[in-house]
């Protein structure tokens, strides 16, 4: 496999326009519930694309129909210009990891592997060859005659791994693959994911509620929430222009407020923010923790509050500010000998404009 | 008078008429045939005896077959529980060499005496109580002209259509006998090919070698139309059956199942065992089983009506072929084997 | 924790609690010795016993059982149809339970629950009864030979033979066939197949590569049973059998309760015991390969 070595496209990285995967449309509808609604995509051949969402947002949903696992109730699933919408998951050539691994207990390490290529017919030595490749790519080489069982969880799913990707998919699909190790294998294992589809230059899917895990591996991320798509975009955008309110809240750590806008702008604490167009009424005000400056002095610019709360974690020094009723998170990274002040100080609290989002209160 | 001086009475009544049935009540356990045998049995005879001997309560210990009835007596053997046997002549044989029983003769009862020369089985310490004999059933409904010959059940019409309990049912071994003799075979115990020969050409039309639960419904059911069975059951169930099961004594003959009675060593009831089996071998109580259930009576003095007799083999005893069931036993095997081999095959 | 500290001083000491292993064990080791151990035992006994041709048991020692056994071709013959048709018996019973144990293995929820009771109902109604019903539905003038009547085709004899023994066990054995078989499906996952689905297989293939494998347990376990209690099965050869079909339950029914030869029967019991423990042998051996 590691003759494959298609470079990654990067033409036409982001957003509108003909991707290598093309999703138009997609949506499952269950009796009673809308698991997927009309959902659309464009994936570049070559990237790493995160569907990242909180449990029952419908991103296994998609990466199933993708498979062809589930069938679609409406859409187009288009992958490389052939329309796979109503193929069957055995024609589809797509390797898909799972959370569980999925491995056949029965077979050894190298059967597992070798598995895809029988399907395939490929020819006996070449089988021997790449699944040695395979085997190798995932550092388990030894472990060939072992049964899935004599392996650890890691170990498995580098096996499950190896197991998708000696077919040469045309995607790679990775159903929340980190969610069963243990935080050190976790770290591992995603440094490990990234270097062998970069290396591969495949396309992939990877499916997680960790943004933690889409925002550092993935080349892209789609935000889901309830069956809908609420943001695509690098981690960047995603980060620092977040559409919704919930991509706001999803991806990163945020502050929270009420408001209420009038005229374009929001008033928060006696302080008038922008607001967008349209808005009035109850809003939200959202500002991330470590992007808030503190002083100890009053009655200077920003808003004034009391400190209600010190948490010192080494790294960081949290304060829960007090603002109006309302508790205004603070982070500060250490930076040694600064003194943590008591609750019960007046401080006030200031930030750059382009740090805070407002949104309607709905959202 | 109040209520616990009444109470008082009546315990004190009671308890002095209960010691005394006691010290009178004697107890006798019949082991017999369960089904329609008991029914008959304890009407015709069992309830009489109690009737005219109030100190004696009769058990009946019912079983399926005679087989299980020694297996009883094999367990018990320390111990018995029964103290009457009814079974089959020969599994009476096995108990006997087996010392399970005590001898039943003049001395046990007078009526042995009145029995018939056949009644009284060398060696067996038992003596008969009941005699039966093989005959061919047939479904009034269906077979319209009465067979005369056990040899119409290997008529064309008749395919698929017989039923016979086979061997090693004795049923099946007595009808091997029969058409051993019919055809020329002259001592059983040498060999019986010529019966042997005669059953493989009615084994084409056989449907059933184990006609269940017993071959009488099997053939008023018209499940089957035509086959063998036993002649008191037999009557009973044309009865029963308003006429739709029809028995025939076919030309070549029949031979005796001979019930013994016999009486158990060390049974629980002593010398009441005794009183039960001069009652049952009295002319009265043949009397009476064989016009309830028409099994032929082993008591030469028992009266039976024209009309009970008629349906026995009585009246017809030149037809009954002699079998000497013990020393049959002795080449049952082998007949068995002629059986397994040149008789199932051709019925398949 | 509350639950746990109020247990830890509750643990007994090693030495009794030993003892407590034996006083656990000793009820179930008595009732099978009283139980099942004494009566082979005896049943061994009986096998030595001289019998004579009336019956009578002797309890006197000798090998003429034994001999008859090993010289009269008839209980080699004996041995070998009973062994061949519990095995067809057993690989039919699972060709039918199979598809329906993995159906049912794969449905959810109250249906699930209604299939479930609907494949243990046959065993709240006796073998016997479930007999008959065969006997109405197999007969000459029974259901099937009147529907085949009725479509203007020969009738056909459907029991008092081996067809009709095959059928009516088969049915019998279904319910413990399709239990044992969902007991020994727990490797299954959808995932699994999922799986092999994503890497190219299709259905048939995923069935022989992955399902049967992963089942092979189950079948194992049901193939023994089946086998076991065909072989020891006589009330429905007896009934449907005609006195056609001759498998060691049936001989050993007619030896002791009509031919009384009880060390015969006794012999061929503990054949039938040899039998078992070579399907055992067999069993675990194929675990063990399978696993």
């Amino acid at each position: 496999m590691t003759d494959q070595s298609t470079a990654p496209d990067q033409g036409t990285n982001g957003t509108a326009g003909e991707g290598f995967l093309s999703i138009r449309g997609l949506t499952k509808r269950y009796a009673g519930f809308t698991a997927v609604d009309n959902f659309d995509l464009e994936v570049p051949k070559g990237e790493l694309v995160a569907f990242l969402g909180p449990s029952g947002c419908g991103k296994t949903t998609s990466l199933r129909m993708i498979a062809g696992l589930v069938p679609a109730t409406a859409g187009r699933i288009v992958v490389g210009g052939q329309d796979l919408t109503t193929v069957e998951t055995h024609r589809r050539d797509m390797g898909l990891v799972f959370q569980s691994y999925a491995l056949f207990p029965h077979m050894s390490i190298a059967r597992n592997v070798a598995f895809g290529l029988e399907m395939r017919k490929v020819p006996k030595d070449e089988i021997a060859r790449r699944v040695r490749e395979a085997i190798a790519l995932v550092h388990l080489t030894g472990k060939e005659e072992h049964k899935p069982a004599q392996l650890s969880g890691g170990q498995q799913q580098r096996v499950a791994l190896a197991r998708a990707l000696v077919i040469r998919p045309s995607i790679l699909l990775l159903d929340e693959p980190l969610s069963n190790l243990d935080a050190k294998l976790r770290d591992e294992m995603r440094n490990e994911i990234r270097d062998i589809q970069k290396s591969l230059g495949i396309t992939a899917i990877f499916v997680t509620h960790d943004q933690g895990e889409a925002l550092t591996m993935c080349d892209k991320v789609v935000v889901m929430n309830e069956g809908r798509l609420e943001q695509v975009g690098t981690p960047v955008d995603l980060y620092e222009r977040p559409k919704t309110a919930f991509v706001a809240s999803f991806v990163g750590r945020t502050n929270r407020l009420k408001a209420v806008a009038k005229d374009g702008a929001a008033e928060f604490a006696g302080q008038r923010v922008p607001a967008p167009a349209g808005l009035s009424g109850p809003v939200q005000v959202m500002i991330r923790p470590h992007r808030i400056a503190l002083s100890p002095s009053t009655g200077s610019e920003g808003v004034t509050g009391t400190i209600a709360r010190a948490i010192f974690s080494g790294d960081i020094l949290q304060y829960d500010v007090d603002v109006g009723g309302q508790i205004v998170s603070v982070e500060l990274a250490t930076r040694g000998g600064e003194t943590v002040l008591a609750p019960g100080t007046q401080v006030s609290l200031s930030w750059r404009p382009q740090d805070i989002f407002v949104y309607g209160a709905a959202a | 008078m109040n209520l616990s001086t009444k109470l008082t009475i009546a315990a004190l009544l009671m308890s002095g008429v209960s010691t005394q049935v006691l010290a009178q009540q004697q107890t006798v356990t019949v082991m017999a045939y369960a089904g329609l045998f008991q029914e008959r049995y304890t009407k015709a005879v069992v309830e009489p005896f109690m009737k005219a001997n109030p100190g004696i309560k009769v058990e009946y210990f019912p079983m399926p077959n005679s087989a299980q009835m020694l297996g009883t007596l094999r367990a018990q053997k320390a111990a018995p529980q029964a103290d009457v046997v009814i079974m089959d002549v020969s599994v009476s044989k096995a108990a006997t060499d087996e010392k399970l029983f005590n001898k039943i003769d003049e001395k046990v009862s007078k009526n042995v005496a009145d029995l018939y020369p056949n009644a009284r089985i060398p060696d067996v310490d038992g003596v008969a109580v009941t005699f039966d004999n093989l005959v061919m059933l047939y479904n009034g409904d269906t077979v319209k002209d009465a067979p005369k010959s056990w040899m119409d059940l290997a008529k064309p019409e008749y395919k698929g259509k017989v039923a016979i309990p086979g061997m090693p049912d004795i049923q099946g071994l007595s009808l091997v006998l029969i058409m051993d003799k019919a055809r020329g075979g002259t001592d059983y115990l040498q060999n019986v090919d010529k019966g042997i020969t005669a059953l493989g050409e009615i084994a084409p039309n056989v449907q059933t070698w184990e006609p269940k639960p017993e071959v009488y419904p099997v053939i008023i059911s018209g499940q089957a139309v035509i086959g063998a069975g036993w002649n008191a059951r037999a009557q009973v169930n044309a009865d029963t059956s308003g006429g739709k099961l029809k028995t025939v004594l076919p030309q070549e003959g029949s031979v005796f199942q001979i019930n013994t009675i016999n009486y158990v060593a060390n049974g629980p009831g002593k010398d009441a065992g005794a009183k039960f089996i001069d009652y049952a071998l009295s002319p009265e109580a043949q009397k009476a089983f064989t016009e309830s259930m028409f099994y032929a009576p082993t008591n030469a003095k028992a009266q039976i009506s024209e009309a009970a007799i008629a349906r026995t083999a009585v009246k017809s005893m030149d037809k009954v072929i002699p079998v000497d069931w013990i020393a049959l036993a002795k080449v049952r095997d082998p007949i068995m084997e002629q059986w397994r081999r040149k008789v199932i095959p051709l019925s398949r | 924790m509350s639950a746990a500290t109020a247990l830890a001083p509750a643990l007994p000491p090693r030495r009794s609690r030993l003892g407590l292993i034996v006083a656990l064990l000793a009820p179930i080791a008595l009732i099978n010795a009283i139980g099942f151990l004494a009566p082979v035992l005896n049943l061994a006994r009986m096998s030595f016993y001289e019998v004579e041709p009336t019956g009578a048991m002797r309890e006197v020692y000798t090998l003429a059982t034994w001999a008859k056994m090993v010289t009269d071709s008839f209980y080699a013959e004996l041995i070998v149809n009973s062994v061949s048709v519990s095995l067809g018996i057993t690989l039919l019973t699972l060709v039918c339970s199979y598809p329906i144990a993995l159906y049912l293995h794969r449905s959810t929820g109250t249906w699930k629950t209604i299939l479930l009771v609907l494949v243990i109902s046959p065993l709240l109604t006796s073998a016997v009864v479930r007999t008959y019903g065969w006997i109405a539905i197999l007969s000459d003038s029974g259901l099937v030979n009147n529907s085949l009547g009725a479509l203007g085709l020969p009738p056909q004899r459907m029991m008092f033979n081996l067809t009709g023994v095959t059928i009516g066990l088969t049915e019998i054995l279904m319910p413990y066939m399709i239990l044992a078989l969902l007991a020994g499906f727990g490797r299954l996952d959808p995932r699994i197949e999922e799986a092999a689905s994503t890497l190219g297989a299709p259905p048939f293939t995923i069935f022989r590569r992955i399902i049967l494998p992963l089942t092979l347990p189950g079948i194992a376990l049901g193939c023994l049973l089946c086998f076991v209690l065909a072989v020891s099965s006589f009330i429905t050869p007896k009934l449907l059998g005609g006195g056609r079909v001759f498998l060691l339950a049936t001989e050993i029914y007619d030896q002791a309760i009509v031919t009384l030869n009880w060390p015969l029967a006794a012999t061929l019991s503990i054949l039938v015991l040899v039998i078992f423990g070579g399907a055992l042998v067999l069993y675990t051996r194929a675990l063990r390969a399978i696993l």
